[in-house]
């Protein structure tokens, strides 16, 4: 082991980078092809009354031509099922296992952001390829020390890629987070009513940007007129958090506060087309370029205070190449109707067993409750085609989902009704396309299960 | 109605520049004004207006009390730092030429090196209660917080647009250098350094290296405005305000104008504007100027802004010696704030007086007309000075 000792942080990286440099897995097919009897379950599971999914007079006469599959089933269709075939050489698994030696032995589920290329039809065969993107650690979290882990899927059929998702889990050890070097040394921010919704969603790990209620300008640093229209009624997006390294520094000297040096420090430029500083994380001061794609991470100084840094970002190859030009928001930002949703244990069983997620948590209380759950919980399919639906159910079929990115949190369990809540944010062109993008979220008693955003095309 | 000609600088007075001034701010300012006034043969009896940094801890009323001046007629304070310099003199110009004040000192003595250095991360300045706080709580928690790096920022920027490189902002402190070597009031008087010297120093925050960066000095610097006709009966050759600007740009900030379409000293773009539409003269017609640099990156950058070269030009602008003594636009004669002291700029005001008498250390061969900027990367100002043209029939 080239003296580096097992288990140790430089063989966990060394591994996952043997790991990243196999690149995508070949093909995996999934078992059956697009099918009428699976759409049926997920819709029933999941309560989606689209028609062009189930009727096929309805379909013929939509823009689709025919029966489509809902886009948050795209890795239904090459789920492993109830019997999985292990390839220990696969990217995930293969990293999940590494940890799990190194004694990273939970998981948690952070993020699933899914693309769309097009709706999928009745009868076309998928494949799916997996890559490892990045193991970033050792990292001091809530719940404890650990490294996230990140993997793209992309789903083929035949040549044509036509879904893409990034998801990313944490690998952590209980409750082992040190505590943090000298967080009384953190200087913090000056704070006062213009700009203390910044620093609230920070806590929530929410990048908020100024937006003017009245002519939809994006700001960064925020003011309390806007210096556009003039009108004093600032409200915010939460922005994706994806931008590119637009300027950096590597800080060598002098100390600063509770600040290990080098520093890399960048001044990032979001793709909503503000700017914004912050350390970049997870990369060397030789490895930093502009243009670099990076994505949003946080770090918390305490319950009050959460900064926002940067890490480089493993972007979800998309299956074009996405030109994205902001053309407006939409003013005054449009709130969803409420949904108020019992979460049932038929709920959460139906949904895991329509979307091919055998997983014992999800459907079998005794193994959740031995593995130190409280009871089996929603699995993260069933609540992406529940935040599809909260989605569709406002815009109407002739809406089509292309993106749809969430972040987890609390989990939902049996008896804790989830309150979904959304607003219709910035428009968006990509490639000639007009989008919408929907903010969302769905919290219970015990906080936000599901933060996000949906992205749909507009008629 | 114009500021150009009317009033003047009549005198100039410093202490010496050290690592330690061994006396209070207070102290070393009431020295500087009292040379400056022997150096135009004025009393501080005659003094009726007092200017300085709104960051100086001396007030005007204490300066006039140490020195025994009776009344005061006009006293201001300039904001944003080494901004603030230039802005000192348009100041005490305005009030002369308005006749509101006869004769305005404009002063800045301070103990950075022994007392607070500006080049340590200042927590004072991110716990401010104004919007200067509220500005710098987008950069100070995350860690950038040092001049340094705020302006390293930029200098990446700008390598990265225009392929500028660590050498080519290395010849501006080449040549500050140069110019210190030969200048007994210079910290480095008698230490020029190479360009191998300056790409060996540390890295400060990359791509800044130490010999990028300004000194930290204790001193202090006084300057004598009064009107035009009334410096030519006064003691020295007089140098004629021609062009008095201050400047901030759109979207501005101190130190993190960040968020421009393309980030940039276009506060100083403006302040150049101004200046060659109130003098009339253009960059050609400067003889030697005198470019804030506190680091190097901006020296460029202001090259730029001003108008002797093209965007992305000032690489090659500097290159073969063309900023040195000899070279077709001397720049920092006095050895600039690299070389011979950071007085946040005010000792570069002096230089060029100098240039303008006749009497630098470097001086510029009949040199008429010198540029002087005050400091970059904050709302900023610049001069015109010229030498006494009226009389000696110079357009």
């Amino acid at each position: 082991m080239n003296g580096v000792p097992a288990g140790s942080h430089d063989a966990i990286m060394e591994r996952a980078e043997q790991i990243m440099a196999l690149g995508e897995t070949a093909r995996r097919r999934g078992r059956d092809p697009v099918n009428q009897p699976m759409i049926n379950n997920w819709v029933e599971a999941i309560g989606d009354r689209i028609p062009f999914y189930v009727d096929p007079d309805a379909a013929a006469g939509s823009v689709h031509g025919g029966i489509v599959a809902p886009p948050a089933m795209a890795q239904v269709w090459t789920m492993g099922g109830l019997h999985p075939q292990r390839d220990p050489g696969e990217p995930l698994y293969a990293a999940m296992s590494l940890l799990d030696d190194a004694g990273f032995t939970s998981v948690l589920a952070t993020n699933c952001e899914q693309s769309y290329g097009r709706y999928l039809r009745l009868g076309e065969e998928l494949s799916v390829t997996t890559r490892l993107d990045s193991v970033i650690g050792p990292k001091r979290t809530a719940v404890g020390e650990g490294y996230f882990v990140t993997t793209t899927n992309t789903w083929y059929v035949g040549e044509e890629r036509v879904a893409s998702m990034l998801f990313r889990v944490l690998k952590f050890k209980p409750g082992a987070a040190p505590a943090a070097a000298s967080p009384a040394d953190a200087l913090r921010p000056q704070v006062n009513r213009d700009t203390e919704f910044i620093w609230a969603g920070a806590r929530k790990g929410e990048l908020r940007v100024q937006t003017c209620s009245v002519c939809g300008r994006l700001r960064h640093p925020p003011g309390p007129v806007c210096p556009r229209c003039g009108a004093a009624a600032p409200s915010y997006t939460v922005v994706s958090g994806r931008g590119s390294v637009f300027s950096y520094v590597v800080h060598h000297h002098p100390p600063l506060p509770g600040k290990e040096l080098p520093l890399v420090l960048a001044l990032v430029e979001l793709d909503e087309g503000v700017r914004m500083v912050g350390e970049l994380l997870d990369t060397a001061p030789d490895e930093v370029e502009i243009g670099q794609a990076v994505e949003v991470a946080w770090q918390p100084v305490d319950d009050d205070l959460t900064l926002p840094a940067w890490r480089p970002s493993p972007r979800v190859v998309e299956p074009d190449s996405r030109v994205v030009e902001l053309v407006e928001t939409t003013h005054p930002s449009v709130d969803l109707p409420p949904w108020e949703l019992p979460v049932t244990a038929t709920l959460i069983v139906s949904g895991a067993i329509a979307t091919r997620d055998f997983q014992d948590v999800h459907h079998d209380r005794d193994l959740a409750v031995e593995r130190g759950s409280q009871d089996i919980f929603l699995n993260i399919l069933t609540t992406t085609g529940l935040v599809q639906r909260f989605v569709t159910d406002w815009a109407g079929p002739a809406a089509l989902v292309r993106e749809i990115k969430i972040r987890l949190g609390a989990p939902a369990y049996p008896g804790d009704p989830l309150s979904f809540t959304g607003a219709a944010q910035e428009q968006v062109e990509v490639d000639g396309e007009r989008r919408q993008v929907v903010a969302i979220r769905g919290a219970n008693s015990r906080g936000d299960h599901v933060t996000g955003t949906v992205t749909i095309a507009v008629p | 109605m114009t500021i150009s000609g009317v009033a003047a600088i009549a005198g100039i007075g410093a202490t010496e520049f050290s690592k330690d001034s061994g006396r209070s701010e207070l102290q070393l300012t009431a020295e500087a004004v009292r040379s400056a006034l022997t150096d135009a043969g004025l009393a501080p009896q005659d003094v009726d207006g007092l200017v300085t940094f709104t960051m100086d801890t001396s007030s005007e009323i204490a300066v006039a009390r140490e020195l025994g001046i009776p009344e005061l007629r006009f006293f201001s304070q300039v904001n944003y730092g080494g901004g603030a310099a230039c802005g000192t003199v348009l100041h005490a110009a305005m009030a002369v030429a308005t006749g509101v004040a006869d004769v305005v000192v404009c002063y800045r003595g301070f103990n950075e090196r022994s007392g607070s250095r500006f080049g340590q991360f200042s927590v004072a300045a991110a716990r401010q209660v104004n919007t200067n706080g509220l500005d710098n709580a987008w950069t100070y928690p995350m860690g950038l917080g040092t001049p340094a790096a705020t302006v390293a920022m930029f200098a990446r920027r700008y390598m990265h647009l225009y392929g500028a490189t660590s050498e080519d902002f290395g010849r501006v402190a080449v040549a500050d250098r140069k110019h210190a070597a030969v200048n007994p009031d210079a910290w480095f008087h008698g230490k020029p350094i190479t360009l191998a010297d300056h790409q060996a120093s540390r890295m400060i925050v990359d791509p800044l290296h130490l010999l990028d960066c300004c000194q930290e000095s204790d001193g202090a610097v006084a300057l004598v405005v009064t009107s035009a006709e009334r410096a030519r009966d006064l003691a020295q050759p007089p140098a004629t305000i021609r062009a008095a600007a201050q400047g901030s740009g759109e979207d501005q900030f101190v130190m993190t104008s960040y968020y421009r379409d393309e980030i940039g000293l276009q506060e100083m773009g403006l302040v150049g504007r101004t200046l060659w539409a109130q003098s009339g003269l253009r960059p050609d017609d400067m003889d030697t100027a005198v470019l804030y640099d506190h680091f190097t990156p901006f020296v460029l950058m202001q090259l730029e802004e001003l108008g002797f070269c093209g965007a992305g030009e000032a690489p090659a602008f500097v290159a073969d010696g063309a900023i040195e003594l000899g070279g077709r636009l001397p720049l920092n004669t006095h050895g600039g704030q690299l070389g011979e002291a950071y007085i946040h700029g005010m000792n570069g005001i002096a230089e060029g007086v100098r240039q303008m008498r006749g009497t630098s250390y470097n001086q510029v061969p009949d040199a008429a007309h010198v540029l002087v900027t005050a400091g970059t990367g904050v709302p900023t100002s610049g001069l015109i000075l010229s030498r006494d043209w009226t009389r000696a029939g110079h357009p």
